[in-house]
């Protein structure tokens, strides 16, 4: 287990790399100079040009890749942004708790309502409601999220004004010149956007769970543990439930990854200030450090909880051995 | 496994319960908002801003809702009265100063009297050297401010800080009540440039701090200062207590919110939890807001903006308009302005075919035109057409858009009206930042029409005609001539016009240089002046729209 992991990880640092010396490269390549946009509208040349020094931009491209990595690794700086000057650690530190609500709160509920519809389903194929939810995989597919937040905010936010239609509360220490700020209040903001981001992946993990513990029933010792008469639930957990929801786990891990590197739709529908409408910010005004920010931090954490599936998956599962 | 299933159970069902708790609470959460708003005499203003302004910082802050906030924060030697166009509001006019300063026979001394009385909201009182402090900060490298530009073209000694020659600016020295600006040449629109926040008076403590990242909240001397910012989220101003001057000031805070987008925004303003969208609503609903609540009556109205949307003709050698004076007043004759203005929405501004926008350079009416012929109604193919003839050059040009907003839909109007008069326009859409970097960039302005729009840092019609057409300015970067104009004849007169004194004959010099340069060879095909679309609450009072600062915040009231 040991070997795996140190493999694991220095194969990170690698993927690490390769990433933020991508969106380096990406970067620069696109013709629109950072100096011009941050010495603001009237500068002139004498202006940019000392804006240029002020950023880092008047080395090489390599040297200033070299000196991101440098700063990254010796003094855990992502540098300042281009636009605001702002110490980008801080700007992620503060967007990433937002993000992390969205994503484990909708992660919860969708697997909440994903599992007893997807078992349910499964246990009674072509019923009522099997086909009920498999109404509500199709919508909840085909429809954009963009959609579906905008209805939500629309009818309960405005329309019937029983939720908070948009807004982000801090659990604990709300800032100056917030708001509003507690759990009750985080809660509450939190609900639509909860359930925004959750339909889409409840209706995919309804299908998958459907599928697979279909699939599981159809086994042999399934059918071995039934004729031994073993009481219903125990063929359930112990035998069904048990290898159906393993490739759950695997996927699991992959969403929350990716979607902790900003779930840019559900965040600007109601003003969630995460990660994702950070990047969007960024992209717009060409703020390489925080792009470069945004990236570091959605790559480092599908690097680790790639690693803590692949680590779960062999603990769940024994006849998977890691070495 | 049996305990990991007990403990998931569990656990769904503590899920589950929190949600129907979260649906019983749900109701009394829906008026959380109303704890914001007190409609007592005081109060709280509650804004929303869908985008962080980029800086509080007075001498750091470049974006138009932090200007208009400042207005409500800063004071300065001169300002903007708290009136709308109509009663004067664009002229400017002493604040702090005690009269108009005394000008030097060779107009490159200024000398301000400090008016006493004046405090910061730490209490501290306000004197001229408040002021050279700001000069000073605004000056130094580390700061790296984007805009000291307002002054480092004419103060002495400026450029001497910014190139870290010297620590102090030479040209500005603060002694008693008195305090005197000098120039590297004659600038009679300096009242102007310092009636702009970074010329504000400053503390002494914020004078020494040159973060380049500013300060989120400092003492100021207006009516309010800034009490807390958090970015991305909040910003929170107070009213200054110690604040004894003339200036309106009614409710005890000024809630900012950021971050909601624009519908969002629309709702709350309709609900009442918000009252003033500072940068606007989701441009599709106004038409149905003026439907509703009718406009420049209650709840939405509707003012010009200092302001031009043109299209820039690239003058450059090897490119369609250098030396094409005939096409350039044909594409002026055959560019349909209303189907361009009708993609930015309802009642986004008015056509017109002048380089001044109305409210600069005596320019007082929005409808008040050129009678140079350009037609603001409906586009003339036909005239077009005749004084195109035999000048269309290769009959192709590239035109820059940017790719979002009503920049494409533009393009294709303008890709339309130029088919009919023989020239195919093949359309470039970039990001909006890109195009903007790329066509100031002299080797890399490949177009031949550039979408364009251009606000006043402050009103002088020096920052519309000189900044964007002077072509002595043209280098091989950071140029805002993106039409590279570049004639003799008119750069002397614009460096001319620059000269006189303002009032009657300066309004006058640069009326007769728009009327004549768009009459003899266009360096634009001038479209339209954004108008400002402001959606209030019905608990918003006291409506004051600057034509300078904008809506004025510290005039506003609660009903």
């Amino acid at each position: 287990m040991g070997r795996y992991v140190v493999r694991r990880l220095l194969w990170a640092v690698v993927l690490f790399v390769a990433v933020t010396m991508i969106t380096y490269v990406i970067f620069f390549v696109i013709p629109a100079d950072p100096a011009v946009l941050a010495a603001g509208r009237s500068a002139r040349p004498a202006d940019v040009a000392r804006v240029r020094h002020y950023l880092g931009l008047d080395h090489s491209v390599p040297y200033q890749y070299g000196l991101f990595l440098k700063r990254l690794i010796v003094d855990q700086s992502l540098g300042r942004s281009f636009v605001n000057r702002r110490a980008v650690n801080s700007m992620v530190g503060q967007a990433a708790p937002v993000t992390a609500s969205l994503v484990f709160g909708g992660a919860i509920l969708w697997m909440l309502l994903a599992i007893p519809i997807g078992v349910l389903s499964a246990l009674r194929p072509r019923s009522l409601l099997d086909r009920a939810a498999m109404v509500f995989v199709l919508i909840g597919i085909s429809m954009p999220v963009v959609v579906i937040g905008l209805i939500l905010q629309y009818v309960f936010g405005f329309k019937w004004n029983v939720l908070p239609n948009a807004g982000y509360c801090d659990v604990i220490n709300p800032p100056l010149g917030a708001t509003c700020g507690g759990p009750a209040e985080w809660f509450t903001h939190m609900i639509l956007p909860w359930v925004t981001f959750a339909i889409l992946f409840t209706a995919i993990y309804v299908r998958m769970i459907r599928s697979n513990v279909m699939d599981t029933l159809g086994e042999d010792y399934v059918r071995t543990a039934w004729a031994k008469g073993a009481p219903g639930a125990r063929v359930m957990t112990r035998h069904v439930l048990r290898y159906a929801l393993l490739p759950v786990v695997t996927m699991l891990g992959m969403d929350i990854a990716i979607a902790l590197g900003g779930a840019i739709f559900t965040e600007y529908i109601f003003g969630l200030p995460g990660l994702g409408r950070l990047a969007v910010q960024s992209l717009m005004s060409f703020d390489l450090p925080t792009i470069e920010g945004v990236v570091v931090f959605a790559t480092l954490c599908i690097i680790i909880l790639n690693l803590v599936v692949d680590v779960l998956y062999a603990f769940i599962d024994p006849r998977i051995r890691l070495e | 496994m049996e305990k990991r299933l007990w403990f998931s159970i569990v656990s769904a069902a503590i899920g589950v319960g929190l949600i129907i708790a979260a649906s019983a609470t749900a109701a009394p959460s829906a008026q959380h908002p109303a704890k914001v708003v007190k409609a007592a005499a005081g109060g709280t203003l509650v804004t929303e801003l869908n985008s962080d302004v980029d800086y509080t910082d007075p001498q750091l802050t470049y974006y138009v809702p932090s200007w208009e906030m400042q207005y409500a924060t800063a004071c300065k030697l001169m300002n903007y009265p708290d009136k709308e166009a109509s009663q004067g509001g664009g002229e400017v006019q002493p604040e702090v100063a005690a009269a108009f300063p005394i000008v030097s026979k060779d107009g490159k001394t200024y000398t301000f009297t400090v008016k006493p009385g004046f405090k910061f909201s730490d209490g501290s009182a306000v004197t001229s050297a408040n002021f050279k402090m700001a000069i000073d900060r605004l000056s130094q490298p580390k700061l790296a401010s984007s805009t000291s530009f307002l002054g480092s073209d004419i103060i002495v000694g400026m450029q001497d800080v910014l190139d870290g020659k010297a620590s102090s600016v030479s040209g500005v020295t603060a002694k008693g009540n008195k305090l005197a600006i000098k120039l590297t040449h004659a600038a009679p629109d300096l009242l102007a440039r310092l009636a702009t926040p970074p010329f504000q008076a400053i503390t002494a403590s914020l004078a020494g701090n040159h973060d380049p990242a500013g300060v989120n909240t400092y003492a100021s001397c207006g009516p309010y200062y800034y009490a807390a910012r958090t970015p991305n989220r909040s910003i929170k101003i107070h009213r200054n207590t110690c604040y004894k001057g003339p200036r309106p000031h009614h409710v005890d805070t000024i809630q900012v919110n950021v971050g909601n987008s624009p519908d969002v925004i629309y709702q709350n303003v309709v609900k009442g939890t918000t009252d003033y969208a500072e940068d606007g609503v989701t441009p599709t609903l106004y038409a149905g807001i003026a439907q509703k609540y009718g406009v420049n009556k209650k709840q939405f109205f509707t003012r010009p903006e200092l302001e031009i949307d043109y299209l820039a003709l690239n003058h450059d050698p090897g490119r369609l308009f250098h030396n094409n004076p005939q096409l350039a007043k044909a594409v002026n004759y055959a560019v349909d302005r209303h189907a361009y203005l009708a993609q930015r929405g309802f009642l986004a501004g008015v056509r017109t075919n002048r380089i001044l926008p109305p409210g600069m350079g005596g320019v007082t009416k929005a409808t008040e035109v050129l009678k140079n012929g350009y037609p603001i109604k409906a586009p003339n193919a036909k005239k077009a057409k005749s004084i195109a003839g035999g000048h269309t050059g290769s009959g192709k040009a590239e035109m820059w858009a940017p790719n979002s907003g009503p920049g494409p839909l533009q393009a294709q109007v303008v890709q339309y009206n130029l088919k009919q008069i023989g020239v195919d326009v093949t359309i470039k859409l970039l990001p909006r930042a890109q195009q903007f970097v790329t066509a100031r960039n002299r080797a890399q302005a490949t177009y031949d029409i550039n979408w364009s729009a251009w606000g006043a840092d402050y009103n002088d019609p020096f920052d519309f005609i000189n900044i964007l057409l002077d072509g002595t300015s043209i280098g091989p970067s950071a140029n805002n001539n993106d039409a590279y104009y570049d004639s003799a004849k008119f750069n002397a007169q614009m460096h001319k016009a620059a000269l006189i004194a303002p009032g009657a004959n300066r309004n006058a010099a640069y009326q007769a240089l728009d009327k004549a340069m768009m009459a003899e060879d266009p360096p634009w095909v001038p479209i339209l002046n954004r108008a400002n679309r402001l959606f209030v609450s019905s608990h918003f009072g006291c409506f004051i729209y600057n034509p300078v600062a904008e809506v004025d915040l510290a005039a506003a009231c609660k009903k």
